[in-house]
């Protein structure tokens, strides 16, 4: 807003040629640039490299050049069909029950009642919970035994016994996804309650007095304000979702049977189980692909809306 | 709008009972006695006499050494991400120079890199560098990882920041740096403070690196010592749950006192990109 209304001697001081020299910008930038180069950059070309070798910590100080062969025979693999279809299911399921709760929520936190205030910051509580200590709680609910979703299993007459939650193939990854899904649903549900400030109140209270319902008020009012944030959480959730390590990590290591098996704990575990690291890194550089694809038509798709819009 | 407002205050009630629950859960466990651990129904009470197993948390475990490195960690991984932005940030607000883009971008490209991705090829990198198995590394690694972020938070709050504010100082003969440490600094401190504590929580949160790169009993932080007891039986449930939840309160805590400016920071900033 307040960029806006000031734009205007902003952009004259940019045309007029200003005094400071163009070592400014590359001392402002250096350190910055210097640094990422060092633990991201070079660190991601070493990983490229190893991708096209043969290097195993079973035969150390052996490493051959072995072209696109890691790539060849993970494309073919039936085990990594595995990981790319538990992938996709995590990343879509996390996606959109995550954005769903989250739209609830707000919708449901937004507007004015009593103890507003605090039921809004009580909301983020899973967000603020360390990964590794929300892992560790869930397996405690998810003990086979004695953990509280088999008690309530047994309640419900669903299970005799106790269930095996994490070691039950169809079960593990839902019990995942409901992990993660409580951790990250309140980061949703904030950006989309700070974008629902945006709706014009005026324009809803006419709707109203129109004698629109709801949903009509909501289609046409509430989400053409929250559509950019809804797409942006989507981007965001994706890219964090192929990223998620710890959480899946400590509950399953990616089993069981290789049904939370993603590609980032199939990099890992190929790495540091399996002692590959050429295949490892093959991994890795297929998740960044994906990864970067994702991006690509987020803005590919975000860019053709706005020009849509532009028009109208 | 009568029945409509009770039906809201259920429906906010099982969302925040949903949201806190298993922090509550883990606060009940840690308070119930061994034996009725293994009960057939579970207790959904704590057992307040029961707290004693909070002192133990402290004297069977290395708790006290893991929350001091978790924290030495944070705190660096903070500091050093914050002193890395802020110029960075300036720059691609208001500064034209060749390699914007290409900037903007390698930050926007470290946002899709997984951590467990770079562990092998930093590790390697580490041993070189004598960075193995210290708590500077875990620092260095994490900070790579919340420079990209907090750059682009701040980035935002710049960009709101009236120009004319410095334009008055450049009359004033400051130099550019002087311009960013005495005007814009101050000015977006609200945002600055937002970006700290999201490095702070990527420092006290991160397991991957500190898992495979700490071997040193006497470094680990609470996350690995805390990951160690998942799947683990000679340690009392009750016990790692006091554990757990002595790492998990003062996060939550800290959050909730602060959120506002966090929320602010990433919707002014990071979020709008």
């Amino acid at each position: 807003m307040m960029s806006r209304t000031v734009s205007q001697p902003r952009a004259a001081a940019r045309r007029a040629p200003i005094d400071h020299g163009r070592w400014v910008p590359a001392l402002f930038v250096a350190p910055v640039a210097l640094y990422l180069l060092v633990f991201q950059g070079y660190p991601l070309v070493q990983e490229f490299l190893l991708s096209v070798t043969s290097t195993s910590l079973l035969s150390p100080g052996q490493q051959t050049y072995v072209g696109l062969d890691n790539y060849r025979e993970l494309v073919f693999d039936p085990e990594f069909h595995q990981v790319l279809r538990v992938t996709a299911v995590y990343t879509l399921v996390c996606v959109v029950a995550s954005i769903g709760l989250g739209l609830l929520a707000a919708l449901l936190l937004d507007g004015t009642f009593r103890g507003r205030g605090i039921a809004r910051a009580l909301v983020t509580i899973p967000w603020a919970a360390p990964p590794v200590a929300a892992a560790l709680i869930f397996v405690w609910m998810f003990n086979a035994q004695y953990g509280l979703f088999s008690h309530l299993a047994q309640f419900f007459g669903f299970a005799d016994g106790g269930v095996n939650w994490l070691d039950e193939p169809s079960f593990a990854l839902p019990a995942i996804l409901i992990t993660t899904i409580w951790q990250i649903f309140p980061f949703s549900s904030v950006v989309i309650l700070a974008a629902l400030q945006g709706v014009p109140s005026e324009l809803r209270e006419a709707a109203v007095i129109d004698g629109a319902d709801r949903l009509s008020i909501f289609r046409a009012v509430t989400w053409p304000t929250i559509r950019p944030s809804v797409a942006l959480l989507t981007l965001l959730i994706t890219v964090w979702s192929l990223r998620r390590f710890d959480v899946i990590w400590l509950m399953t290591q990616g089993g069981p049977l290789g049904e939370t098996n993603t590609l980032v704990i199939d990099l890992y575990r190929r790495a540091f189980v399996y002692l590959d690291l050429g295949r490892a890194a093959a991994v890795g550089i297929i998740g960044l692909v994906v990864a970067i694809l994702v991006t690509l038509v987020y803005f590919w798709l975000s860019t053709r809306a706005e020009k849509a819009a532009g028009k109208r | 709008m009568k029945h409509n407002s009770t039906a809201r205050t259920l429906a906010v009630l099982v969302l925040l009972g949903v949201a806190a629950f298993p922090l509550y859960w883990m606060l009940v466990t840690s308070l119930t006695p061994s034996e009725r651990l293994f009960d057939d129904t579970p207790n959904l009470l704590p057992t307040l006499s029961q707290i004693g197993t909070y002192a133990a948390a402290f004297t069977e475990t290395s708790l006290r050494q893991w929350l001091v490195n978790s924290l030495i960690v944070a705190v660096g991984t903070t500091v050093l991400s914050i002193l890395l932005s802020v110029l960075p940030a300036y720059a691609l607000s208001r500064l034209t120079f060749n390699g914007k883009l290409l900037l903007g971008f390698a930050l926007f490209m470290t946002q899709m890199l997984p951590e467990a991705m770079l562990v092998v090829p930093l590790y390697d990198i580490f041993t070189k560098l004598s960075l193995l198995n210290t708590l500077l590394g875990l620092i260095l690694a994490n900070t790579a990882f919340t420079v990209p972020v907090v750059t682009w938070i701040l980035k935002g709050a710049i960009d709101g920041v009236p120009s004319e504010i410095e334009e008055a100082a450049r009359v004033d003969g400051c130099s550019r740096l002087g311009i960013v440490l005495a005007v814009v600094v101050p000015l977006i401190a609200p945002t600055l403070a937002a970006a700290a504590v999201i490095a702070f929580f990527h420092g006290w949160n991160e397991y991957v690196f500190a898992q495979t790169f700490i071997s040193d009993d006497a470094l680990r932080t609470a996350s690995v010592g805390l990951a160690s007891f998942v799947g683990e039986l000679s340690t009392p449930v009750h016990t790692v749950m006091a554990v757990g939840f002595i790492y998990t309160l003062p996060a939550v805590v800290f959050y909730l006192f602060v959120q506002r400016y966090v929320v602010a920071g990433m919707t002014t900033g990071g979020v709008k990109g």
